[in-house]
């Protein structure tokens, strides 16, 4: 077995032992076991990268064995390791294991703690199975698996019917993207003879094959992306996710899951750089998301839903970066994205964890003496994601708004113009997140302030490196480091010139955020809540996310129902089904009683059945010879 | 038709007599003799393929069936005689307690 | 004349027992009273035991004779005697299936027929014009003295009916 191989079956491992024996072996062992071995599949990685480096970087192939084989086409199950999938694997692991870590803190007095850890490291396999995998068919077990470990956690309590409800509605919408993930994939099978990633980029760096048109598969593609990563219309999902505890939102929601389908378009870029017009709906849907997801964002109580709504907007930028080609800068924020949106997952875990339980953030204020390592990690975090320099952060989302404006693959100002009131809009209600959490006057209830504590190392010392790695890690340059194999976009020439001030705008951005909200959110947020009242229609429009889920019900879930319950419920099963069933028995009960009427009691009768059963028997003898 | 197919033919018509009597006729006593009838037709049949073929097994099965015939009326008189008993009647018209 | 009669007198017996051996039985069939009915019953097995002793199983007439009309016939008679006859039994003859009874009793003697009329073939090369009681007896004595002892078992058991009957009678 390659170390790709073992790479992703350690945590399969993790989930047979922790799953079948983990409440029977204790904590301590679940704990060992559950965070030890995505951090030997880190170690392992790294290894592989490193190898990978040494000889060139030529992709390792690592055949584990032949699933099936169809029309004499073989479908294997390999693992693929390049400088994308090093990339993806790095984080997956590296951020996974920190997460891992912080959850032996967080879930400690949880008594599914065995089963968490389970669910947990199963999730883990399946996204490794995803970002290594070299075929589609691979990365669609994965992508499903990833699915299915983000249900069983979105619903991880599930005696409350809400949070099942909520990993129902995840699964689901997901699903309904995978309708056109699937399509794409049989055209390309159809196309290319093989679900190979690199073998079908081969093919179409070529040209594209005959039958097919390059934009019809980057767009089903791409809606099987819009499910998993949150874009519009399937975005849904992921601000009711927050229902599973904090450090899924932050591993699944934020950092990982969620970029499976900017991972998916960045790795079928052979695809997309022939497809113009799906790219242009690729970057269209991410900006759009990307603004409403923010204005959203804006008016949002609850600790986790502004968060999560940061994620939705984040991915937008990203999926905005890879429509115009630059595919190595999306893989790049989502680097950082990982970094400080897991950082700020986690802190805000750190700061439910400080307030007994509460994540209402008008309940809040005042932490920041309190809790000052939470404090400090989540005021780097969100500098960083508002994009201040020298951060991460700032690095990235200069990179896509550039590229948003500058690419010849479909760059314009329009799409710049609502990036940036975007970046304004993230800068803005991020760092009103701060200052209504951490500052102002604590406006808690006196028995939850009594207990405000720091957490332990286990959560804290986590929350430290991802800081860390949130303030330095962009000075890692990750769409250099991709270049040879995503090639950047060319710029168009007539932008060339706006390169050096457009950086200057993007601070400004950053910087204008943060003093407008402070002025607004200073005090308890006094001059916002003076405000309010008269911009009220708009913020009951942006308090109910644009009435969206209200849509989908009406539109979908309410025919739905009453389909399934006039045609099929009424007509199908109880009538034809069980009609058919019932007179079946029926027709027999008669029968039996008409037959049962030759029973006369009438030894007459039966004496002359008799002779006709001998008539009958010497006739048929007779003429059978 | 030589005498081997007279006396079978005689032996199907006896065998025949016997059950057509089993139907037809109602008195539970007559309805027994039908059916001894019957066993003499097979007696004849019997033994006349005893004679056709010379074996002596035709022979022995004939004295077999006297025997059983024998123990079985011995059987059975008892057993209609206590149905009358019970009943009161001979007619088998009136033994229907099996109906349905 | 009477020499022809009596070199046919075999096949003119054989065919006057035949006939009243099948006049007896449609006599069974006809007749009111049981005690008619049982003397058309005698008449025939006697005819029947002449047909035997044509055939030249003398011993097997004999046992006919009696045991069949000595002891079975017997003990019918008795038992008839035992009736009243003013039993509607016995005013009514036929049963309810009169008509179906004889269109079946047609097709039975027609397929009988059908089924054992090709069966005429020649008499084995070593048939005898009847054989001896010594000939039954040894072969009861060698080859199938398992049904001899068998027969003795079912008479046993007849015994112990018959007292098991007289019993019943007796307490009921």
């Amino acid at each position: 077995m390659g170390a790709l191989t073992w790479i992703v079956v350690l945590p399969l491992l993790g989930f047979l032992v922790n799953g079948l024996a983990g409440n029977a072996l204790g904590k301590r062992f679940v704990s060992v076991v559950g965070s030890g071995l995505p951090i030997a599949s880190f170690l392992i990685a790294a290894a592989s990268v490193a190898a990978l480096l040494a000889h060139d970087s030529r992709p390792v192939i690592d055949v584990a064995f032949t699933w099936a084989t169809f029309a004499g086409k073989p479908f294997e199950i390999a693992f693929y390791l390049d400088r994308l999938s090093a990339v993806m694997v790095l984080i997956v692991t590296g951020v996974g294991s920190l997460i891992h870590i912080y959850s032996t803190g967080y879930m400690h007095d949880d008594e599914s703690y065995a089963r968490f850890f389970a669910y947990l490291n199963l999730f883990l396999f399946f996204m490794l199975l995803l970002v290594l995998g070299r075929s589609l068919l691979v990365l669609f077990v994965g992508w499903e698996g990833v699915g299915l470990a983000s249900y069983l956690l979105i619903g991880f309590w599930f005696e409350d019917p809400e949070k099942a409800a909520a990993g129902k509605k995840a699964f689901i919408t997901n699903r309904v993207g995978d309708a056109g993930f699937l399509l794409g994939m049989f055209l390309l099978f159809f196309a290319c003879g093989t679900l190979d990633m690199d073998r079908i980029n081969a093919t179409f760096a070529q040209g594209v094959p005959a039958g097919v048109t390059a934009s019809l598969i980057g767009v089903l593609l791409f809606i099987g992306a819009t499910g998993k990563s949150a874009q519009i219309p399937l975005h849904v999902w992921l601000p009711d996710a927050m229902a599973g505890p904090t450090p899924v939102s932050a591993l699944i929601h934020a950092a990982t899951m969620v970029t499976a389908g900017v991972y998916l378009v960045a790795r079928m870029s052979g695809i997309y750089v022939h497809a113009e017009f799906a790219s242009s709906v690729v970057a269209t849907i991410g900006v759009l998301t990307a603004f409403f997801a923010a204005t959203i964002a804006l008016v949002q109580t609850d600790i986790k839903r502004v968060l999560a709504y940061s994620t939705v907007s984040q991915l937008g930028f990203m999926f905005l970066a890879a429509g115009v080609g630059a595919y190595g800068v999306a893989i790049f924020h989502v680097v950082t994205h990982a970094f400080f949106k897991a950082c700020l997952f986690l802190g805000a875990g750190s700061v439910i964890h400080a307030m007994s339980g509460e994540q209402d953030i008008r309940k809040m204020g005042a932490l920041a003496k309190k809790i000052p390592i939470t404090f400090a990690t989540f005021a780097i975090s969100t500098a960083a994601i508002a994009g201040l320099p020298p951060l991460s952060g700032f690095f990235s989302k200069d990179e896509i708004l550039w590229f948003a404006y500058g690419s010849s693959f479909g760059g314009s100002g329009w799409l710049l113009v609502l990036a940036s009131a975007t970046a304004l809009m993230t800068a803005f209600y991020m760092f009103r997140l701060l200052w209504l959490t951490f500052f102002g006057s604590p406006r808690m209830d006196d028995e939850v302030r009594h207990h405000i504590h720091e957490s332990p190392w286990s959560m804290t010392g986590v929350l430290i490196v991802l800081a860390l790695l949130a303030a330095l890690g962009g000075f890692f340059s990750i769409p250099h480091f991709l270049e040879p194999l995503l090639p950047l976009p060319k710029v168009r020439p007539e932008a060339q010139a706006f390169h050096g001030p457009l950086v200057w705008i993007a601070v400004g951005l950053g910087v204008g955020g943060l003093l407008l909200a402070a002025y607004f959110y200073a005090d308890d947020g006094r001059r916002a809540a003076e405000l309010k009242p008269s911009f009220e229609p708009l913020h009951r429009l942006l308090s109910g996310k644009y009435y969206i889920d209200e849509l989908y019900d009406a539109v979908l879930g309410r025919p739905l129902t009453w389909i399934s319950e006039k045609v099929f419920l009424r007509i199908g099963d109880r009538f034809l089904i069980d009609g058919s069933l019932d007179s079946l028995a029926a027709l027999a009960q008669r029968s039996a009683g008409r037959l049962s009427k030759m029973q006369t009691g009438n030894l007459h009768l039966y004496a002359l059945l008799v002779l006709a059963g001998i008539v009958g028997a010497l006739a048929w003898s007779w003429r059978h010879g | 038709m030589d005498q081997v197919q007279w006396l079978l033919g005689l032996a199907v018509a006896i065998f025949a007599v016997g059950l057509l009597g089993v139907i037809v006729r109602r008195n539970l006593l007559v309805m027994l003799m039908c059916m001894e009838l019957m066993l003499n037709g097979v007696n004849l049949s019997l033994v006349t393929f005893a004679h056709q073929m010379g074996e002596a097994v035709g022979a022995v099965l004939v004295f077999l069936i006297f025997v059983v015939a024998t123990a079985e009326i011995a059987v059975a008189i008892p057993i209609v005689l206590l149905l009358v008993k019970r009943k009161g009647s001979l007619d088998l018209a009136a033994y229907t307690d099996l109906k349905g | 004349m009477i020499d022809a009669l009596l070199a046919r007198l075999d096949t003119l017996l054989m065919l006057v027992f035949g006939v009243g051996a099948l006049g007896g039985a449609a006599l069974m069939i006809v007749l009111r009273e049981p005690m008619r009915v049982a003397t058309a019953l005698i008449s025939t097995m006697v005819f029947l035991g002449g047909i035997y002793g044509l055939l030249g199983v003398h011993f097997i007439a004999a046992f006919q004779v009696l045991i069949y009309v000595g002891a079975v016939m017997v003990f019918m008679v008795y038992v008839i005697m035992l009736l009243d006859p003013r039993d509607p039994a016995i005013q009514r003859r036929f049963s309810r299936l009169l008509l179906p009874g004889v269109a079946g009793f047609a097709l039975l003697i027609a397929a009988l027929v059908a089924a054992t009329w090709k069966v005429a073939p020649k008499p084995a090369a070593g048939a005898v014009e009847g054989f001896g009681l010594q000939q039954f007896a040894v072969a009861f004595l060698r080859e199938y003295w398992l049904q001899f002892e068998l027969t003795s078992v079912l008479l046993v058991a007849a015994i112990v009916a018959a007292v098991a009957v007289v019993r019943l009678n007796r307490r009921g």
